[in-house]
């Protein structure tokens, strides 16, 4: 079931939250809306759920507009990023409530319960109480509990936040399986910009309340609309008093790019980052790969070139496999 | 945790006991020193019982009258904040900052025969003065905020979302309240319904001025209590305290037994 939002504007007192937001969201697809703290992106995500009320816009979900439907008639999961598990129920109580909401029969229940249960692995939890679970286990619980319903439309906000860094891992590429394999349209709210190109299908970049700009990650990553987005989606760095990712930067021969002292080198694992400063004392640094920084061995107090990396490369050596010109 | 020290604990043991157990088993040992006989024929003294009977009738519709209100002031105060509930919030604690005795003042102003609403509800054939509506009217006035006290602390800890999520699930609002927000608040609420019967029934100042104190007909425990020392009659005064007393601590004994079991069930710690 698609998602139209059309010209939703929302404040709370003197501030606009929501500045005449409009999206449309694909049936089935899994879209990140990301943002910083504070630019609207979770008050967004409840107008959608119906559990605020926009001063102004539509929302349309499967081509029914939604707007002065209340939360409880509008059939969508959601899920906080807290979980709000419901401490005094079991789990399995938790799972079934909004079944037992619907009077579904007992024996349908357990069945559908189960099932869920098994689905999200905690089949062997449902007795426990929220209390004795982990955070991973309460967030597969509240999905579960949002499944229930048969949504046909998911709203996770900040579902991985309150996760250690592996647990987070682990359940961002279960998530992303699940709603494929469900085909649930998802809507995904993040302010981790790595996150949401890992997970998104696409992505809707939200800043103080207004659409910055939408669509793939990669297609968003390499043509940001705008200062804010190229900022926002990943490191920058200066280079000439220009904004430059790292990874766009390399390090060459001193008499085949500027001149620059190497004042820090750290090693991250894949990613290594190499510090540099120029004649003037001016610091900039150059994201390499591991494999580079094996073979280029940068060390502090080494005097090396930095140059902006040829962005074509990658595509004029494409062409010249098409063509029987030889390239370079 | 460190064990406290050996004098801490003696001195934490010696302060209860000076304070309240030893004049507490006084009162008991006063009821028992005459033998059971004496006990039996104070126990069957038409005032006292008269008394008693009012007391528990009082406490039935304060104690229900006080839980809808305190809970239903909670949920406004914690989950819809606004101006009007910010002065709510200040105002509800009033009667536990002013005496008893100027409540009684105040209702008597309001109430009695040429008071602000006595003549209006003369005229409807109401009584509230010197009868029961009037001492229920006291004991709701002064245990006013003993519940939401309890309740809205608690509200406001464990947030909106269980409730937001029931809804989204399709739980309309008395669903919701009595699947969600009441099992979540139940401890916090018995322990309140506990102070506000403990106080109820031990009312004294305020029920004073607006009953009359009228033996066999608005005269609640504690004012038979009271009238029995002035009249010399010290014996039926401490049989009629030592049954007080008894009703307080049932209350406080049934109350730690169920939140014991409530939290061995639950393997937390709830309210």
């Amino acid at each position: 079931m698609g998602i139209s939002l059309h010209n939703i504007t929302k404040r709370f007192g003197p501030d606009l939250v929501l500045d005449d937001v409009s999206d449309e969201v694909p049936s089935g697809t899994l879209t990140a809306l990301l943002g910083p703290s504070g630019s609207g992106k979770s008050t967004l995500l409840r107008v959608v759920a119906g559990l605020e009320a926009s001063d102004a816009g539509h929302v349309v979900l499967g081509g029914r507009d939604v707007t002065n439907v209340p939360a409880r008639e509008r059939r969508i999961g959601f899920c906080f990023q807290d979980y709000a598990p419901f401490f005094q129920m079991t789990v399995f109580d938790n799972v079934a409530y909004g079944l037992r909401v619907r009077k579904t029969p007992k024996a349908q229940i357990r069945r559908e319960v189960d099932d869920l249960l098994s689905l999200v692995r905690l089949e062997s939890f449902a007795d426990r109480y929220p209390r004795q679970l982990s955070g991973g286990q309460r967030q597969r619980m509240a999905l579960a509990r949002a499944l229930a319903i048969k949504p046909e439309v998911l709203l996770l906000d900040e579902p991985f936040a309150a996760l250690d860094a592996q647990v987070s891992a682990e359940l961002r590429t279960w998530v992303r399986s699940l709603q494929h394999e469900l085909g649930v349209t998802t809507i995904l709210v993040t302010h981790n910009q790595f996150e949401a190109m890992e997970i998104g299908d696409r992505l809707v970049i939200l800043n103080q309340g207004r659409v910055e700009q939408t669509g793939a990650p990669s297609v968003v990553y390499d043509h940001p609309a705008n200062d804010f987005v190229y900022a926002f989606l990943g490191p920058t760095t200066t280079w000439g008093r220009v904004p430059v990712r790292p990874h766009d930067l390399e390090l060459c021969r001193v008499d085949k790019g500027t001149a620059v002292t190497v004042t820090e080198v750290v090693r991250l694992g894949f990613e290594v980052r190499v510090v540099v400063a120029n004649a003037l004392g001016v610091p900039t640094w150059v994201q390499l790969t591991h494999d580079e920084a094996q073979r280029l061995d940068p060390r502090v107090g080494d005097v090396v070139g930095v140059r902006v990396r040829v962005a074509e490369f990658a595509a004029l050596s494409r062409h010249a496999q098409d063509r029987p010109v030889a390239g370079r | 945790m460190r064990r406290p020290s050996r004098l801490l604990r003696f001195v934490v043991l010696a302060y209860v006991t000076a304070l309240v157990g030893l004049p507490l088993g006084f009162v008991f040992q006063r009821v028992l020193a005459r033998g059971l006989g004496s006990l039996w024929a104070a126990l069957g003294d038409p005032q006292m019982d008269a008394a008693i009977l009012l007391t528990v009738k009082v406490a039935l519709i304060a104690v229900p009258l006080n839980v809808v209100f305190g809970v239903g002031a909670s949920l406004w105060i914690a989950r819809h904040p606004s101006r009007a509930t910010r002065a709510l919030d200040a105002v509800i604690d009033v009667p536990l900052a002013v005496s008893p005795i100027i409540i009684g003042l105040i209702l008597e102003l309001a109430y009695a025969q040429g008071g602000w609403f006595g003549s209006t509800i003369a005229r409807l054939g109401w009584r509230v003065m010197f009868s029961l509506p009037g001492i229920v009217l006291a004991s709701v006035f002064v245990s006013l905020p003993l519940v939401s006290r309890q309740v809205i602390p608690l509200l406001r800890e464990i947030g909106d979302h269980q409730e937001q999520t029931a809804a989204t699930l399709g739980a309309g609002p008395v669903r919701i309240f009595f699947t969600i927000t009441l099992r979540a608040i139940t401890w916090a609420l018995a322990y309140g319904v506990s102070l506000t019967m403990a106080r109820v029934i031990g009312e004294y100042g305020a029920v004073l001025i607006v009953s009359g104190n009228i033996a066999l007909v608005t005269q609640t425990l504690t004012l038979n209590i009271g009238g029995n020392f002035e009249n010399f009659n010290a014996y039926q005064g401490f049989v009629g305290a030592s049954l007080l007393a008894s009703a307080s601590i049932a209350v406080l004994v049934v109350l730690s037994v169920a939140r014991h079991r409530e939290r061995r069930r639950h393997g937390h710690l709830t309210a």
